[in-house]
């Protein structure tokens, strides 16, 4: 290990020099600065591709780089072995990364303020409320199982009661009735399930209990410390990026079809669909990412029921406070 | 004979094209699970519709497997020579080699990309899967040289490197290529593997990922069959060159004598026993290195101390000790009945060619399309079909296994001397009696062979099912982990899931050494 650190140490160093002797400002002007986000290349992150096309970053003095998720990848991972600055997480995983591997890290902000992800089935087959669920089944993603023990902990719901099985982002079980619901961002499937000839039904889980964030923006302790005019240079062009995006959701996903969305399979329709189902799950009355004392208080609460102690320290607002 | 040939030829190609209909009117009238098999007509529409997406897909993937076959085949080829000239150093490797075989790919991915970036773990999981195909290929083909040749250069006053260049080596091309030919394959659905779990932008995996939710099977089976079609040709290329190369180095010939057994049976029992040790030992070191080199912190990336730490020393050791005992619980007797359904699958199939030639030529291809179709891209069309119980794993776990079985028996089943076989018809026997009596003893051999292939596989299959179709067991332990970050288990699984594998295999193996020594046979490797 000591090795390693001294060669990354000294390729860093060499490269710092060289470029520091030939380009003086525009090192100094573009610090390079890596996120990762939470998963394949969607409207999930239209606000970040749109500060990126528009030079957002550039203008804060950032040289960004975007770095896609898939299944495999586990942001807060990215975080930890030093790939990124910064990560796009889910608040339960992050939480228990804190409280259980003893991960430094704190949550700097919110890109959801209520999460997306909700109970979806079909409306000839309803499932209006987490009792509804007794007796059916339920396809959710295995790592999502956590989330789904804490809707159905909060809401006095037997475990047993509820057959769960796992869901590989496909809804085709569901519309075959194979499933009764799935457990997906109802920002994204019903589009889908439209599309096949079905009606789709859904709620969030936030309006049952579980109040949580969703797109947590993470950093390590370090990386705060030693970064924090990076990381108010982050949010400030994400915020705008967002603002923009979200002003008229139609606007943008059908420009990036042939760079942010080429190839990744899905169309833009559905784009824009996603887009405008997530404008009032990310604005917030005190700018986006905000994180207001009493919506800190419903995560930690929300998370108590599962066992995943949080505390006010896991969240730093002061960043939030200075953009 | 070339008529006889087009003879033999047409009713394959006859089966084949009763097949594709059949699949053509079952879609179009939605026959199978409610539609879920789109018809063939469609998959093309679609794939005509899709065809801007292809090539940046195509190519990416391409790419990945490209630079991990080649990096595989350098390292195994090197490994080939190097285990043939020092046996000992083959003696100390064979753990690895074995585990390298062995590894579950889908229980190695998220650790791939949990401590390598970018490219590297489609790299790395492509080059894995070409490794061992490859090195044995080489330890084989250097093994059997043509020891006249070798003399030739020895009574000229060449030692055993000059040998090695200029018998062996030689000598050794139609197998290296022929363990390329079945590497290629390999090399692809790796860096598939790698690319629909790792993040990236391109690469079939993750086109594959993001179509997923739209619930539209026609664009999955066109990037299913896309896969089958780049593994086929990649196959094609080797089987080509080979075709091309094989007709130079043969001898015209017949050697009568073996070479020379490179096994040292009768080295002192010390350093047997030290060679044994360190072959079990030197995995656990590699694993070790691979850590402090990649210089991931040990938080999320564990040595083989921080998995037992983790199991047995840490103050949560007691709750994943019983995680996990409860995950091999449902999946040890699942995979037992898989290895016996997926040999008997692959048994039943080589017995059929030998009585229905034509019928297993014309599901040839079916059996090609499940062997490099992403099981993932059928998950829903196998549920609705098959439930999400017992018979859903046993059919992913024969569809995982049954291939490479199914070579290897019909391989035996081919070589039964033909002075043998006709015998019983001279007899009058009926082919039936015939097999029974004479073909299946004769390819017991081939048999244990294809059940040591079977039974590390089986355990793959299980996992596979258990992460897409039935949420039980090590494979949905393996991915609920991650969502509860604990890195400890997903390390553990991995490892506990390639010993597993590995132990499968020695049990095979020493059934199999006892049962052929007593038969008086050869084991086939």
């Amino acid at each position: 290990m000591p090795l390693t650190i001294g060669r990354r140490g000294f390729l860093q160093g060499t490269a710092m020099a060289g470029t520091a002797l030939a380009l003086p400002y525009a090192a100094w002007a573009a610090t390079p600065f890596t996120m990762q986000a939470a998963w394949i290349n969607d409207a999930e992150f239209a606000g970040y591709f749109l500060g990126m096309d528009k030079g957002y970053y550039a203008e804060e003095g950032l040289d960004l780089t975007y770095l896609p998720g898939g299944p495999d990848v586990i942001p807060e991972s990215t975080l930890i072995a030093g790939r990124a600055d910064l990560a796009l997480t889910t608040p339960d995983t992050t939480i228990r990364a804190i409280t259980e591997q003893g991960a430094k890290f704190k949550i700097i902000g919110a890109q959801y303020q209520k999460n997306p992800i909700g109970v979806v089935s079909l409306k000839k087959n309803p499932i209006n409320a987490p009792a509804d669920l007794v007796g059916k089944t339920i396809a959710v993603p295995p790592v999502n199982i956590v989330t789904i023990e804490a809707l159905l902990a909060l809401n006095g719901i037997d475990k047993a009661q509820v057959q769960i099985v796992p869901y590989a982002y496909d809804p085709t079980p569901l519309v075959k009735g194979e499933i009764d619901a799935s457990l997906d961002f109802t920002t994204n499937v019903p589009f889908t399930i439209s599309q096949l000839g079905e009606e789709a039904h859904s709620f969030l889980l936030y309006d049952h209990g579980v109040t949580l964030y969703n797109d947590t923006v993470v950093v390590t302790e370090e990386t705060l410390a030693s970064k924090r005019k990076e990381l108010l240079a982050w949010l400030r062009a994400s915020r705008r990026g967002w603002i923009e995006a979200l002003a008229d959701p139609a606007l943008y996903p059908p420009q990036w079809e042939t760079t942010w969305f080429a190839g990744t399979g899905r169309s833009i329709e559905n784009e824009v669909y996603f887009n405008t189902a997530q404008k009032p799950l990310i604005e917030a009355p005190g700018g986006i990412f905000s994180m207001t004392e009493e919506d800190i208080e419903k995560n930690i609460q929300a998370l108590a029921a599962v066992g995943i102690t949080g505390t006010r320290e896991m969240f730093d607002t002061t960043l939030l406070s200075e953009i | 004979m070339a008529n006889r040939r087009r003879f033999r030829h047409s009713p394959v190609l006859r089966n084949l094209l009763i097949l594709l209909m059949v699949w053509e009117v079952a879609g179009q009238l939605k026959l199978v699970a409610g539609g879920a098999l789109p018809p063939l007509s469609d998959i093309a529409i679609r794939f005509w519709q899709d065809r801007a997406d292809y090539p940046g897909h195509v190519a990416a993937t391409v790419w990945s497997s490209t630079l991990g076959f080649l990096i595989g085949n350098v390292l195994a080829i090197g490994a080939g020579v190097l285990f043939v000239l020092f046996p000992k150093v083959q003696r100390l490797a064979r753990g690895v080699n074995i585990a390298v075989f062995a590894l579950p790919a889908i229980a190695i991915a998220p650790i791939l990309v949990l401590t390598l970036e970018g490219n590297a773990p489609r790299i790395v999981l492509a080059a894995l899967g070409v490794y061992f195909v490859t090195m044995s290929a080489t330890v084989v083909g250097l093994s059997q040289y043509d020891t006249r040749a070798a003399d030739v250069i020895r009574a000229y006053g060449g030692g055993n490197w000059k040998v090695m260049r200029l018998v062996r080596l030689r000598g050794a091309v139609p197998d290296i290529l022929g363990g390329l030919r079945i590497a290629a394959p390999n090399a692809v659905l790796g860096a598939i593997l790698a690319e629909f779990g790792g993040g990236g932008r391109w690469g079939l995996g993750t086109y594959l990922l993001g179509s997923l939710g739209r619930g539209e099977p026609a664009r999955l089976w066109g990037i299913g069959l896309m896969a089958t079609l780049i593994a086929g040709l990649s196959y094609a290329v080797f089987a080509l060159i080979s075709a091309r190369v094989l007709g130079s180095t043969r001898s015209v010939t017949l050697n009568t004598a073996l070479p020379p057994d490179g096994a040292d049976a009768d080295a002192p029992l010390g350093l047997r026993v030290s060679l044994a040790v360190g072959a079990a030992v030197l995995p656990f070191v590699l694993w070790w290195a691979f850590i402090r080199l990649t210089g991931v912190p040990e938080m999320i990336a564990r040595t083989p101390w921080g998995v037992v730490d983790y199991l047995f020393l840490a103050d949560s050791s007691a709750v994943a000790r019983a995680k996990l005992g409860a995950a091999l619980l449902e999946t040890l007797p699942i995979t037992a009945l898989g290895m016996v359904a997926g040999l008997g699958f692959a048994f039943l199939l080589a017995i059929a060619s030998r009585m229905m030639p034509g019928f297993i030529r014309a599901f040839m291809p079916v059996a090609l399309v499940t062997q490099t179709m992403p099981l993932v891209a059928l998950t829903p069309l196998l549920v609705l079909m098959l439930g999400r119980g017992l018979s859903v794993t046993l059919w992913i776990t024969i569809s995982v296994t049954f291939f490479p079985a199914f070579v290897l028996l019909v391989q035996g089943i081919q070589r039964v001397p033909q002075s043998v076989l006709d015998l019983p018809r001279a007899y009058g026997a009926s082919a039936w009696k015939e097999l029974r009596m004479v073909s299946v003893p004769a390819a017991l051999p081939y048999l244990f062979a294809a059940t040591r292939l079977t039974v590390p596989r089986a355990l793959l299959g299980v996992m596979i099912a258990e992460w897409l179709a039935t949420g039980t067991g090590l494979g949905n332990l393996l991915n609920q982990s991650r969502g509860y970050l604990d890195y400890g288990m997903i390390w553990t699984v991995a490892s506990v899931s390639v010993c597993l594998s590995v132990a499968f295999y020695y049990a095979v193996l020493a059934v199999e050494r006892r049962t052929l020594t007593r038969l008086g046979m050869q084991v086939v490797e």
